[in-house]
């Protein structure tokens, strides 16, 4: 690197100078403050919907750490800054909050393109940036300051891919994905591991999120005769295809990835929806204590409504912080290698999640197969369809 | 399951399953093709008479979704009555709009009552997503759930309903425009305003009554098309508004039977395009018909040639203003004052930010040049940006070529291919540039989506290397926020000598009246050629920038919302005004960012601000130049 430039040296030294003295003044209001992480993410614009999920998941989360006496008697909050999922947005929010003495830790963005454009300033500025959602392979390799607890597609897709292939019989498959990039790399992951499974992948279709319409997709499908469709969707898409595949006559078995775990799912789909087979990371009548205080915690809270993936990514992210936290306080250092020493830290979508140093991933999700069944997720109880 | 009907899953042995197929996709491209004709009927219908693209027009189908959700989930009123209370309760939305948001307007330039439904449409969409939340929910269809067998198919009662609302609502409107008073009045005003009005024509009136219709038509399809995919969110306004403006340019700008022919004709371009390539390349052919279209018959597929010009033939569409003159001394000091702007203990956050607005900036003064200057409105402008981010990202990653020359590779690389995109459309006129520049932006950014061996297409490029000069890495937000500053007060001197030259004379002949510059002896492709070639490259760098700071792009960062927001800058700093887009750029980067504090508020502040400068300064914050 040759960027050496005296003047923000000069700064650099003089804000440190600045910072040591507001701490020490600091010191004593400390106790009363929160730690403070950063969320940057959407609230508004075509994304907006996830982000409100996001909340969803942290409040619940907060309220469970701050029960339990918060961190060494500290509360944890976070401040959320909305990006809309903006790449523009999202470098600025980056800089806010790597300049900003209080943020301890970053928690997003959503989509690939808002989080990774910010990941050199949070590298470079030495904030992590904890991405729970952010699948794209490349997202961890911006830095060792780029931690991710989303699920990686290398070990989603072989579930799956179990799943349709091994337990339902299926033998000719029909791919549609969203032409995302989580879309794109788990349908190379999926179509590799059917294959080994000894699968024949007839037809993959891509789709744009905007997309509503899939008739002519779907005779595209019909056409090349397969035995199942997998559906590599979030759950508002992948409730239209199952309703459209319906309508124009398909009855074969369809089997869709866990992201259109929801209930909204059941809600738009219908009863085109029932039938369908999904790997999930955790379900309804999950015997896992922490599945159980999670979702009895989240009806709890707001009004009867079952939690979704995207509420159990956010909830696992926020009690991964506090772990973290516990362990780091609040040097953005220490906390960059705190993530390397929390353990077994309780989590809906692991059981028990522990990074890989190397990957600064979380290996090794639970896995659960579902089926839709009377309009509610059940567990899939080894009975063709 | 969908129905006792349905089908055994493969009917047909397989000699006659191509045919039958073929038959299948006609039959969905029409079914869909349908779904466009609602709200492609109401945009023909507002353009037929004011010449206006309502951009809100897709907010009111949204509204109406809502409406009608709220109608059948919490009210349960029986179908027809929801369709009135939609109809009603979205004409209501349709009058206030023109009564508060168009009416004001109707004296000043051309283009603001444009912004005003863009401001509009910002505003409608941000308050539906705040009462109701941004997640989807299912509106269910009130119909009875019957499947009739179509081909290998089937259709339910809703495709007839909605091909009923839009055939008999086209026609109706055929008839009431050509045999009622209110209609002949309608169509009196829309060919000659003033004339109409010399007649005694209450104009004020007909476009009520235009607003008021189009709005319920808007209101119910929106209903119609949530009941038919069960499922409604607020991110259905944009995309159905693009799919409405296709389908009616398609059809012939005002012409409201041509709109459902349109529309149809798009389904079915769709539909093949799907049968053929395959499904991600679906919009590139909806976009493509509409370029054809454009290029072959400016007018629309079903306008005849006695109909008068759709758009006025001197420069109405853009009307001088007297410029705010700024001394040049205030200018250099402003310059000044930036420059050591990083000297000063200024956050990272606000030189982010203003970096943002440089880079916004750039992309600013290449439309001010061809929108304000030369009078192409172009709304494809970040195909621009995208062809100079992957150009200078992919030449210094693949071909190792230093950042600096890789940035003005990309500018370069913007300047050829995007004046060669845009060539096409060089002879179109006020609105149909805008449109087919939309189009041709869309379609830059599927084919970076598709083209996979070349742009790596959803996954993106990453790794991209930082900004560097002469081998060094321009890494700290000060030295990146130096250079932005630098190259874009140097693309703007230029750009400034440039309209001081007989070259600024020459194209703003062009753009008032280029009959007479035609009479003159201007070429006028040239002309527009070389503003695309200079704009295209002060686009391109910017882009090229843009991603050597992200070191990540892929198809969705440089999007559509980038192209308007460009527009609205150039608009709100007044049009051909090279500092007027910089402070705009300043504005629109810098007011959502003030707003935080407002949170989920701030898009909708932002738009409400929007809207009371167009309002109250239609000719831009500096006037046009």
């Amino acid at each position: 690197m040759s960027n050496i430039d005296r003047r923000t040296l000069v700064k650099g030294s003089l804000a440190a100078m600045m910072a040591g003295a507001a701490f020490s003044r600091a010191a004593f209001a400390q106790a009363a403050e929160p730690i403070l992480l950063g969320v940057s993410g959407p609230l508004t614009g075509p994304n907006a919907q996830y982000g409100t999920q996001w909340k969803q998941g942290f409040d619940l989360a907060l309220d469970e750490i701050t029960a339990a006496g918060g961190i060494n008697g500290r509360k944890l909050a976070y401040q959320f800054e909305d990006s809309q999922s903006d790449p523009r947005q999202s470098v600025a929010i980056a800089q806010k909050f790597v300049s900003d003495p209080r943020i301890v830790l970053e928690l997003g963005d959503f989509s690939s393109p808002a989080s990774m454009a910010a990941s050199p300033i949070y590298q470079r500025g030495g904030l992590v940036q904890f991405g729970f959602t952010n699948s794209h392979p490349d997202f961890t390799k911006g830095g060792d300051f780029m931690w991710s607890t989303s699920v990686s597609q290398a070990d989603e897709q072989p579930l799956l891919a179990a799943y349709a292939v091994k337990r339902l019989g299926l033998k000719k498959l029909a791919v549609l994905h969203l032409n995302t990039d989580w879309g794109r790399t788990s349908r190379d992951y999926f179509v590799k591991a059917a294959k080994e499974y000894g699968a024949e992948v007839a037809v993959t279709e891509g789709y744009i999120a905007e997309e509503r319409d899939f008739r002519s997709t779907l005779v595209r499908v019909r056409d090349a005769n397969p035995d199942g469709l997998i559906l590599i969707s979030y759950y508002s898409d992948g409730a239209l295809i199952a309703r459209q595949a319906r309508q124009v006559g398909l009855k074969q078995m369809i089997c869709a990835a866990s992201s259109v775990y929801s209930p909204k799912f059941l809600e738009l789909g219908g009863e085109a929806v029932e039938d369908v087979h999904l790997g999930t990371r955790y379900f309804p009548e999950d015997p896992r204590p922490e599945v159980k205080k999670f979702i009895a915690g989240f009806k709890a809270k707001y009004g009867g409504q079952e939690p979704d993936a995207f509420n159990a990514y956010a909830y696992d992210a926020m009690n991964m912080a506090a772990a973290v936290v516990k362990i780091g306080g609040t040097d953005r250092r220490a906390i960059r290698d705190a993530f390397a020493k929390v353990k077994d830290v309780s989590s809906v979508i692991f059981g028990r999640a522990t990074f890989d140093v190397e990957s600064r991933r979380v290996k090794g999700a639970m896995n659960a197969e579902l089926v839709v069944r009377k309009g509610q997720f059940a567990l899939w109880d080894g009975k063709p369809t | 399951m969908a129905g006792a009907t349905a089908p055994a899953a493969f009917p047909y042995p397989s000699g006659d399953q191509r045919l039958s197929s073929w038959l299948d996709y006609t039959i969905n491209g029409l079914i869909v093709g349908n779904v466009y004709a609602l709200v492609a009927v109401g945009l023909a219908l507002i353009f037929g008479v004011s010449r206006l693209i309502n951009f809100a027009q897709g907010s009111i189908y949204l509204v109406g979704a809502y409406i009608g959700w709220v109608a059948v989930v919490q009210l349960h009123t029986p179908l027809p009555l929801t369709i009135i209370v939609v109809a009603a309760a979205a004409a209501l939305v349709g009058l206030i709009i023109e009564r508060f948001g168009l009416r004001p307007l109707q004296n000043s330039v051309r283009i603001a009552p444009l912004l005003a439904t863009i401001g509009i449409s910002f505003v409608l969409d941000q308050l539906v997503m705040l009462t109701f939340s941004p997640n989807p929910r299912a509106l269910p269809s009130q119909l009875p759930d019957v499947r009739f067998q179509l081909g290998g198919g089937t259709i339910g009662p809703l495709d007839l309903l909605i091909a009923g609302v839009g055939i008999t609502s086209a026609l109706l409107l055929f008839v009431f425009l050509r045999y009622s008073k209110l209609g002949w009045a309608v169509r009196a005003a829309s060919q000659d305003r003033d004339a109409a009005m010399q007649m005694g024509v209450d104009v004020n009136r007909v476009n009520q009554a235009v607003f008021g219709i189009a709005a319920a038509l808007g209101g119910v399809s929106g209903m119609l098309v949530g009941m038919y995919y069960n499922q409604i969110d607020t991110a259905m306004s944009l995309q159905a508004t693009l799919k409405g403006v296709v389908a009616e340019v398609v059809g012939g700008a005002g012409n409201v039977p041509g709109a459902v022919i349109g529309s149809l004709l798009l389904g079915l371009v769709e539909s093949y395009g799907v049968a053929v390539f395959g499904t991600s390349y679906r919009n590139l052919f909806a976009f493509l018909l509409l370029v054809v279209v454009l290029v072959l018959r400016p007018n629309g597929l079903f306008a005849s040639a006695r109909q008068a010009p759709p758009e006025p033939l001197t420069g109405t569409f853009i009307a001088p203003s007297r410029p705010v003159r700024i001394p040049r001394w205030a200018l250099a000091v402003a310059a000044a004052g930036f420059a050591v702007l990083p000297f000063f203990p200024v956050s990272f956050y606000v030189l982010q930010t203003l970096i943002n607005a440089w880079l916004l900036g750039m992309l600013a003064l290449s439309l001010t040049l061809v929108a304000g200057t030369v009078g192409q409105v172009s709304l494809g402008h970040a195909a621009l940006l995208a062809i100079g981010a992957y150009t200078s990202a992919l030449l210094s990653l693949t071909l190792a070529v230093p950042v600096g020359l890789a940035v003005i590779g990309g500018g370069l690389m913007s300047a050829a291919l995007g004046t060669l995109l845009i060539s096409p459309s060089f002879r179109l006129r006020g609105h149909y540039v805008s449109i087919a520049t939309l189009a041709i932006g869309e379609i830059v950014s599927l084919v970076i989506l598709n083209w996979e061996s070349v742009t790596r297409g959803p996954i993106g490029i990453s790794g991209i290397p930082p900004l560097s000069l002469f081998g060094h890495d321009l890494i700290s937000p000060s030295s990146v926020y130096w250079f932005s500053l630098a190259v874009m007060v140097v693309l703007a001197l230029l750009q400034g000598r440039l309209l001081t030259s007989h070259l600024g004379r020459s194209f703003r002949a062009i753009r008032d009246d280029d009959i007479a510059a035609r009479a003159y002896g201007l070429s006028l492709n040239r002309y527009k050629s070389l503003a695309f070639i200079f704009g295209g490259f002060a686009a391109g760098v910017s882009g090229g920038i843009a991603a050597h700071l992200y070191s990540y792009i892929n198809h969705e960062t440089f999007n559509t919302q980038q192209s308007i927001l460009a527009l609205t800058v150039v608009i709100l700093g007044g049009l051909g005004n090279v500092v007027g887009a910089i402070l705009g750029s300043v504005a629109l980067v810098g007011l959502p960012e003030v707003f935080r504090i407002a949170a989920e508020y701030r898009i909708l502040i932002y738009g409400i601000v929007l809207l009371l400068l167009v309002r109250f300064r239609p000719q831009g914050l500096l006037g046009t130049i």
